[in-house]
C-alpha cells in the first residue's frame, strides 16, 4: 500500500511540479508586462525596432494629446556581465500619473533634479535592493551589451494599488534621458502609453492613425499579455503532456497495487461475503480505498510537486530565456488551481485503475475466494479478446491522430491511445513469448528457466500488467530518446553546414537564440578592416511587424554558399537569391511557413520605415534556431526601407594561411576594451548553440528519469503480488525438494525475463513513439522537418534497463520467496 | 509679476501655518525643492543691466525661476465678459552643470503651465496646470523668433520680423476650454524697478529682472463648453526672472495691474510681512498715456482692504475689495472682482482674479479693468 501511495505520489509531484513551473513562468511575464502597462488602455508600437521620440513630441505639441505617456524599456544586468536581469522602465515623471505611481508626478517626492539627467539614477523596490544588497543612495553598477553603466539608486518604490511587491521583482525605474543613455537608444523610444476611455477609442484611434509615423500602430494593452501564451503554447503544452505520460504509467502502477491488495485480502473479501456483505458493498470499499489511497497520495504528490517545482522552474525558465524572452522567475507560484489540478489528476487516476480490481473483488464467491486458477483461465481465454479490442484502439488511436489536425492536445490523446492499444496486446504477447521462450529457457536454465518462463504466463493476470507498466515506461523514455536524438542530429548537421565562417562575433545579448543586441559601429568597422580577416558577413535581428504579428526578420547578406538547394524546403522557379537583393522579396524559415500557413509566391505585409509594404516569399528555407519562425531579408533591401544600419553579429572568414586560433586572439585584443564581444569559433559556437538545445531538453530528461521511476515501483509491487500469491505453489515446489536457491533462481530468473520481454516489447512501442513524437506532436508544435535517426544504442539501453529494472525489482521478492517457510504456507491447505 | 518667487514664499506661509493635511505639505515641500532651494550656482539678480532683446525676451536658464505671465480682460460682441491667465514657468531643477548625456531628454529645466478662464455671466472659473522638462521640443522659451510652450500650450510670435516680439498669438486649450488670442502691444515696454531691476527683499541678489507690456490690444476666440466667443479686450504682459527674490519675512502679496480708460496703468504690488505688516519693498509703476512712467513708491500709495471672500474650497480668507489712493495724482481707484471666486486650485492654489476699476482722478470720474493676484492667504481648515 506505501508503494502505491507513492506511486500516486510521485505521479502527481511530476504533474504538479510541471503544472506549476509553467504557470509561475507565466504569471512572472504577466506581471511584469502588466506592472509596466500600469493603466494604459492602448499603447502606440512600432512597426519595427523603436519609435522615433519625435512622434512623442508631435503627439503631444502638435496634436496636443493627453494621457500619453512615453515608455523606453529594455534589460540590463545588474552588479556584474553574468549577474542578474534587470527590466529597465524608462519614463517621463511629469506624464506618469495617471498610469503608474512610482515616481509620483510633479509633486511627488521625487527629486526631480537628480532623475532627470544627465546623472543615471533610478528607482528599485525594497525586495529588489535587498536581493542586490544595495540600498538608496548607493551606485549600481550594471552591465548590457558587455558596456558596464553604473545607476544611482535614488529612492525605494512601492507597487501600485492591487499591485504586489512581486510585481516589482527586478524592475528598474529610470527616466527617458536614462533609459535612452543606458540602452544606448537616443532618440527612441519603445512605445507610447495611452489611456483611451471607451467612448473615444474609436474616433480617437482613427484620428491618432492618421498622424502615426509609417508603420507603427496602436495595439490594446490586454494584446501584450498575451504575447507569452501564444509564443510558449506548444513549449508548455509538450511539457505538460510529458508530465502526463508519468500519470499514465502511474496508472498502471495503482491498478496494480489495488490488485494486488485486493488479491492480498482474498481471504478476507470471501470471508465479508461470506457473512453477507453485498458485492456492491466490497466494489464501494475497494473504490473507496482507492480513493483514500489517491488522497494521501496526491497530498503528497503535492508537496513533492512543489518542491519539483522549484527544482523544474529553473529548468523552464533558462529555456524560456534562450528561446523567447527574457523573464527571471523568482518565486514559485503555487495557486490552488495547479494543486487542485494534481489532486484531480492522482484521485480520478486511482479510482480509474482501481475500477476493474474492484469488480473483481465482488466477484469473488465465497467458496472460491482462495482460487485464483478461474481468473487465470479467464484473462487467458481472454487474451485475445483483449488484442482485439487493442487492435481497435489502435486504429481508433490512428483515426484520431489522421483526424485531430493542428490540435496537440488531440494528437497527445491520439498517441496515448496507442500506448493502451499496446497494453492491451501485451498479456496475449507475453502469453505467446513466455510459451515460445519456455524449450529455450528450459535449455538455458533448466528445469528452473522452463518453471520460469512457464510461471509468467500461468500468472498472466498480474505478470502482464507488470510487464505493459515497465513495456510503456521504457518504451517512453527511448521513444523520447530516439526523439531527442533525432532532433540533436538534425540540429547538429544543420548547424555545420550554416555554421560555415570561421569566426562568429557578436554583442552579450539577454536571450541566446534572439539576440538583437547590436555591435559598436565603430568595432565593426575596425573588424571588417583587420588584417588576416578575408570576408565578413553581417547578421541583423530585427522586430518588425509582419502581417500583422511583431516577428523576427532576420538580414544577411547573400552569399554563394546560400545556393545549396539542400537548405531550402520549398524553392521557387527564379533564382530567388538574385530576386532578394533585386526586389522586395524575402525567405521564411520552416516554422514560420507552418505557423501562418505561408508558401512560396505569397505575399507578406512587413512595416518597413515608410510604412507596411508587400514582400513577395522567394523560399522556404530549413532553420532550426527558433520555433516561432523567421522571416529572412538581404541586407541590402533591408537598408533601403528601414532606417536601421546596426548589425547584431559578424561572421568572419579567415584569410588563407591564417591560423583561426591566432584570428580570434588578434580579434579579441583588438575589440576586447569595446564591448567584451563573444569571439567564438565555429566550432565553439556550435558547442554552445547545441548546449543549449541540450539545456532545453534537461526537463525533458528529468520527467524521464521520473517515468521510469515510476515504471520500478510497478514492477516492485507486481512482482510482490505475485509472490504473494504464489506463496502455495512455492511451498509446494519446496516441499518436493527444490531448495532455496533455486527458488531465488526461478524467481529471478523469472523477473528477468518479464524484464526482457517488456525490453523488447518495448522496442517497436519506442520507434513507434518515437515516430508519432517526430512527425506528428514536433510537426504539429512546431513544424520542424526532422531526420528520423534510429540510434540502436538507446533501444539496447532500453531493453538493457528492463531487464536490469526488473532483476532489480525481482530481487527482494525472489529473496523472501525463497525464506520462505513451505509448512507456513501449506498449512492452509 | 511676481509668479514664481511667489510659490516659494506660498510655500514658506504654508510651512508656519500648519498645512490642512500631509498631503499639502508634502506637495508644498516639493514643490519647494522644486522652485526654490539653494541659490548656488545660480545667476543673480544683483544689479541694473543693458538688456539685449530680443534675445532677452526668451529664457534665461542661469537663473532659477523665469516667468512669461499675459492676463487679460475680454469682452464678445455680444458684451459678454471674460477675463483669462495664460503663465509659462520655468524653474532649473539644479544649477547648470557640464555633465552630457547622449539623451536630449536629459535636463534640469522644469516647465509648469497654468491657464484659467473666468467666466462671470454663469459665475464659472476653470483653472488647468501643466508641467513638462523643458527638453525633448515637449516646452522650452526661444527668441528670436519668440516662442514659449509647453506641448501644445503655445505663446508665439506672429510677426514676420523675427525679432519682434509683436504681434504675438496665444494658444491654449484644456479640456473643452481655450483661447486662441491675437496681441499686439499699444504702448512700448515698461522696465520694472530700476531699468528693469527689480529688489524684492534684503540681501544682495534678491532682486528679480523684471519688464512688462501693460496695454496689449487683443483680439481672438474663447471657447467654453457652450460655445464659442469672439472677444476683444486688453491684455498685460509681465517676463520676470530671477533666482531669489524674497525676504525671510515675507508671507505673500498682492499684486495689482490696472488699465485705466484714461490710458494709464497702474502696477502695484504689497509684499506682506508674517505679522500682517507691509514690507519696504512694496511698490510699484504708474504708465502715462504716452508711455512714459515712473515709479510709486510704498509711501506714496494707500491701499485699503474692503471685503473678504472665503474659499469654499481651500477655507482660505482673501479680500475681494480695494481701494487704492495716489494722493500726489489725485487718483482713487476702487478695485472690485468681477467675479468672487477666481482661485487657483492647482500645486499651489493662489488668487489670479480679474477686477473693475471705478474712481476719480482730479475730480473725473475714471473706470478701467485689470487684474490682482493673491498669495500667502491659505489657511488650515480644520
Amino acid at each position: 500500500m506505501a508503494l502505491s501511495i507513492l506511486g500516486v505520489a510521485l505521479g502527481v509531484a511530476v504533474v504538479v511540479g510541471i503544472d506549476l513551473a509553467n504557470s509561475s513562468a507565466r504569471t512572472a511575464f504577466r506581471l511584469s508586462t502588466e506592472t509596466v502597462a500600469g493603466r494604459a488602455t492602448h499603447a502606440i508600437v512600432p512597426g519595427s525596432g523603436l519609435l522615433a521620440d519625435d512622434t512623442y513630441r508631435n503627439l503631444r505639441a502638435d496634436s496636443g494629446l493627453r494621457n500619453a505617456a512615453p515608455v523606453l524599456e529594455g534589460h540590463i544586468r545588474a552588479g556584474s556581465a553574468s549577474g542578474p536581469v534587470l527590466q529597465v522602465l524608462g519614463i517621463d515623471p511629469l506624464a506618469e500619473e495617471p498610469f503608474r505611481s512610482y515616481t509620483g508626478g510633479p509633486e511627488g517626492e521625487l527629486d526631480l533634479g537628480a532623475f532627470l539627467g544627465p546623472q543615471r539614477t533610478g528607482l528599485i523596490s525594497r525586495s529588489t535592493a535587498q536581493g542586490l544588497g544595495i540600498q538608496s543612495g548607493d551606485d549600481l553598477t550594471t552591465f548590457r551589451e558587455g558596456k558596464s553603466s553604473s545607476i544611482r539608486i535614488l529612492d525605494i518604490i512601492d507597487p501600485d494599488p492591487g499591485f504586489s511587491e512581486a510585481s516589482l521583482e527586478n524592475l528598474i525605474v529610470v527616466d527617458i534621458a536614462t533609459a535612452q543613455a543606458l540602452l544606448e537608444s537616443p532618440g527612441k523610444l519603445s512605445r507610447i502609453d495611452l489611456i483611451l476611455s471607451k467612448e473615444e477609442q474609436g474616433d480617437k484611434i482613427a484620428v491618432l492613425e492618421d498622424v502615426l509615423p509609417p508603420g507603427a500602430r496602436i495595439e490594446a494593452a490586454s494584446a501584450r499579455s498575451s504575447t507569452l501564451d501564444q509564443m510558449t503554447q506548444a513549449f508548455s503544452l509538450n511539457l505538460t503532456a510529458m508530465s502526463l505520460l508519468a500519470m499514465v504509467v502511474g496508472m498502471f502502477l495503482i491498478y496494480n497495487t489495488m490488485t494486488f491488495s485486493v488479491v492480498q485480502r482474498r481471504g478476507l473479501i470471501g470471508r465479508l461475503r461470506g457473512i453477507g456483505v453485498t458485492s456492491s458493498e466490497i466494489f464501494g470499499l475497494i473504490l473507496g480505498e482507492a480513493a483514500v489511497v489517491g488522497l494521501i497520495g496526491s497530498a503528497i504528490g503535492m508537496v513533492a510537486g512543489v518542491a519539483l517545482g522549484s527544482v523544474l522552474i529553473d529548468l523552464v525558465t533558462r529555456s524560456i530565456n534562450d528561446l523567447y524572452f527574457t523573464v527571471r522567475i523568482q518565486d514559485l507560484n503555487i495557486t490552488p488551481l495547479g494543486l487542485a489540478k494534481g489532486v484531480l489528476v492522482g484521485l480520478g487516476t486511482t479510482v480509474l485503475a482501481a475500477f476493474a480490481p474492484a469488480r473483481e473483488a465482488t466477484r469473488t464467491m465465497p467458496s472460491t475466494a482462495l482460487r485464483r486458477s478461474e481468473d487465470e483461465s479467464r484473462l487467458e481465454a481472454r487474451r485475445g479478446l483483449l488484442a482485439g479490442s487493442g487492435l481497435i484502439l489502435g486504429i481508433l488511436g490512428a483515426l484520431v491522430l489522421r483526424t485531430s489536425g493542428e490540435s496537440i492536445a488531440f494528437s497527445y490523446v491520439g498517441i496515448l491511445f496507442v500506448i493502451l492499444a499496446t497494453s492491451l496486446w501485451v498479456p496475449f504477447l507475453v502469453d505467446s513469448g513466455s510459451r515460445a521462450v519456455r524449450p529455450l529457457m528450459g535449455r538455458l536454465f533448466g528445469v528452473v528457466g522452463r518453471m520460469a518462463a512457464s510461471g509468467i504466463h500461468h500468472s498472466l493476470s498480474r505478470s502482464a500488467v507488470a510487464i505493459a507498466a515497465l513495456t510503456v515506461a521504457v518504451a517512453a523514455t527511448s521513444g523520447v530518446g530516439i526523439m531527442v536524438d533525432s532532433f540533436r542530429t538534425t540540429v547538429d548537421t544543420w548547424l555545420r553546414y550554416s555554421l560555415e565562417a570561421d569566426v562568429y562575433i557578436s554583442p552579450p545579448g539577454m536571450v541566446f537564440r534572439r539576440n538583437d543586441a547590436t555591435i559598436d559601429t565603430a568595432v565593426e568597422e575596425r573588424i571588417r578592416s583587420m588584417e588576416g580577416v578575408s570576408e565578413t558577413y553581417s547578421v541583423r535581428t530585427a522586430h518588425v511587424l509582419i502581417d500583422g504579428r511583431m516577428s523576427d526578420l532576420i538580414v544577411t547578406e547573400p552569399r554563394d554558399s546560400d545556393l545549396e538547394p539542400g537548405r531550402y524546403k520549398e524553392l521557387p522557379d527564379f533564382d530567388h537569391r538574385e530576386a532578394m537583393t533585386a526586389r522586395d522579396v524575402v525567405m521564411v524559415s520552416e516554422p514560420y511557413a507552418f505557423r501562418f500557413g505561408t508558401q512560396v509566391g505569397d505575399f507578406l505585409e512587413i512595416a518597413t520605415s515608410d510604412g507596411p509594404r508587400p514582400f513577395e516569399v522567394g523560399a522556404i528555407y530549413y532553420d532550426y534556431a527558433s520555433d516561432l519562425g523567421v522571416v529572412q531579408m538581404a541586407r541590402s533591401r533591408y537598408e533601403f526601407h528601414f532606417d536601421d544600419r546596426q548589425v547584431s553579429g559578424l561572421a568572419v572568414y579567415a584569410a588563407d594561411g591564417v591560423d583561426v586560433d591566432d584570428l580570434i586572439d588578434n580579434l579579441t585584443s583588438v575589440t576586447a576594451n569595446d564591448q567584451g564581444l563573444l569571439i567564438r569559433s565555429n566550432r565553439s559556437l556550435r558547442q554552445a548553440s547545441l548546449d543549449v538545445f541540450d539545456q532545453t531538453f534537461t526537463v525533458t530528461a528529468v520527467l524521464r528519469l521520473l517515468t521510469i521511476l515510476v515504471a520500478f515501483i510497478g514492477v516492485l509491487t507486481a512482482l510482490m503480488a505475485l509472490q504473494l500469491e504464489r506463496a502455495r505453489e512455492i511451498s509446494v515446489l519446496r516441499a518436493n525438494g527444490m531448495t532455496p536457491s533455486q527458488v531465488h533462481r526461478m524467481v529471478t530468473t523469472q523477473t528477468g525475463l518479464m524484464g526482457l520481454l517488456s525490453g523488447l516489447l518495448s522496442v517497436p512501442l519506442g520507434l513507434l513513439l518515437a515516430w508519432l513524437l517526430i512527425f506528428v506532436i514536433n510537426q504539429r508544435s512546431f513544424g520542424w522537418t526532422l531526420q528520423f535517426e534510429i540510434d540502436l544504442m538507446v533501444l539496447g539501453q532500453a531493453v538493457l534497463l528492463a531487464v536490469i529494472a526488473a532483476l532489480l525489482a525481482g530481487w527482494f521478492p525472489g529473496r523472501s520467496m525463497s525464506r520462505m517457510n513451505a509448512t507456513e504456507a501449506l498449512r492452509f491447505e | 509679476m511676481i509668479r514664481l518667487i511667489p510659490l516659494v514664499l506660498l510655500l514658506l506661509a504654508v510651512g508656519c501655518t500648519q498645512p490642512p493635511d500631509a498631503l499639502e505639505m508634502e506637495d508644498a515641500l516639493n514643490l519647494a525643492e522644486a522652485m526654490g532651494g539653494d541659490t548656488l550656482g545660480y545667476a543673480r539678480a544683483v544689479g541694473p543691466k543693458d538688456f539685449d532683446f530680443p534675445s532677452d525676451f526668451g529664457a534665461h536658464t542661469d537663473f532659477k525661476t523665469e516667468w512669461w505671465y499675459f492676463t487679460g480682460n475680454l469682452r464678445s460682441e455680444d458684451d459678454r465678459r471674460f477675463g483669462y491667465e495664460f503663465t509659462l514657468f520655468r524653474s532649473a531643477l539644479r544649477p547648470p552643470d557640464s555633465l552630457a548625456s547622449p539623451s536630449d531628454w536629459s535636463t534640469n529645466q522644469l516647465y509648469m503651465g497654468h491657464f484659467s478662464l473666468a467666466d462671470p455671466e454663469t459665475g464659472t472659473f476653470h483653472a488647468f496646470e501643466r508641467f513638462s522638462r523643458g527638453a525633448a521640443g515637449l516646452a522650452g522659451a526661444e527668441s528670436p523668433p519668440f516662442k514659449v510652450w509647453l506641448e501644445d500650450w503655445t505663446m508665439e510670435s506672429t510677426a514676420t520680423d523675427p525679432s519682434s516680439l509683436f504681434p504675438l498669438r496665444l494658444q491654449v486649450a484644456e479640456e473643452e476650454i481655450a483661447i486662441d488670442l491675437t496681441l499686439d502691444a499699444v504702448k512700448p515696454m515698461v522696465l520694472q524697478g530700476e531699468r528693469g531691476w527689480d529688489p524684492k527683499g534684503e540681501g544682495n541678489g534678491n532682486a528679480s529682472y523684471y519688464f512688462s507690456f501693460t496695454r496689449i490690444r487683443t483680439s481672438g476666440t474663447v471657447t467654453i463648453p457652450y460655445g464659442q466667443y469672439d472677444v476683444e479686450g486688453t491684455s498685460w504682459k509681465d517676463h520676470e526672472w530671477s533666482t531669489s527674490a524674497l525676504g525671510d519675512d515675507e508671507v505673500g502679496w498682492d499684486w495689482f495691474a490696472l488699465q485705466l480708460d484714461d490710458g494709464r496703468e497702474i502696477m502695484f504690488y504689497q509684499l506682506r510681512r508674517e505679522d500682517g505688516s507691509q514690507s519696504p519693498f512694496t511698490g510699484g509703476t504708474l504708465v502715462n498715456a504716452d508711455g512714459s512712467y515712473r515709479h510709486i513708491t510704498r509711501d506714496e500709495m494707500d491701499l485699503r482692504v474692503e471685503g473678504q471672500w472665503e474659499s469654499p474650497l481651500s477655507g482660505a480668507v482673501y479680500p475681494s475689495g480695494w481701494t487704492l489712493t495716489l494722493p500726489g495724482e489725485d487718483l482713487t481707484m476702487r478695485v472690485t472682482l468681477v467675479m468672487p471666486n477666481q482661485e487657483l486650485n492647482v500645486s499651489v492654489r493662489y488668487f489670479e482674479g480679474a477686477i473693475d476699476v471705478e474712481g476719480s482722478s482730479n475730480g473725473e470720474p475714471i473706470t478701467g479693468v485689470g487684474y490682482v493676484e493673491l498669495t500667502g492667504y491659505e489657511r488650515p481648515t480644520s
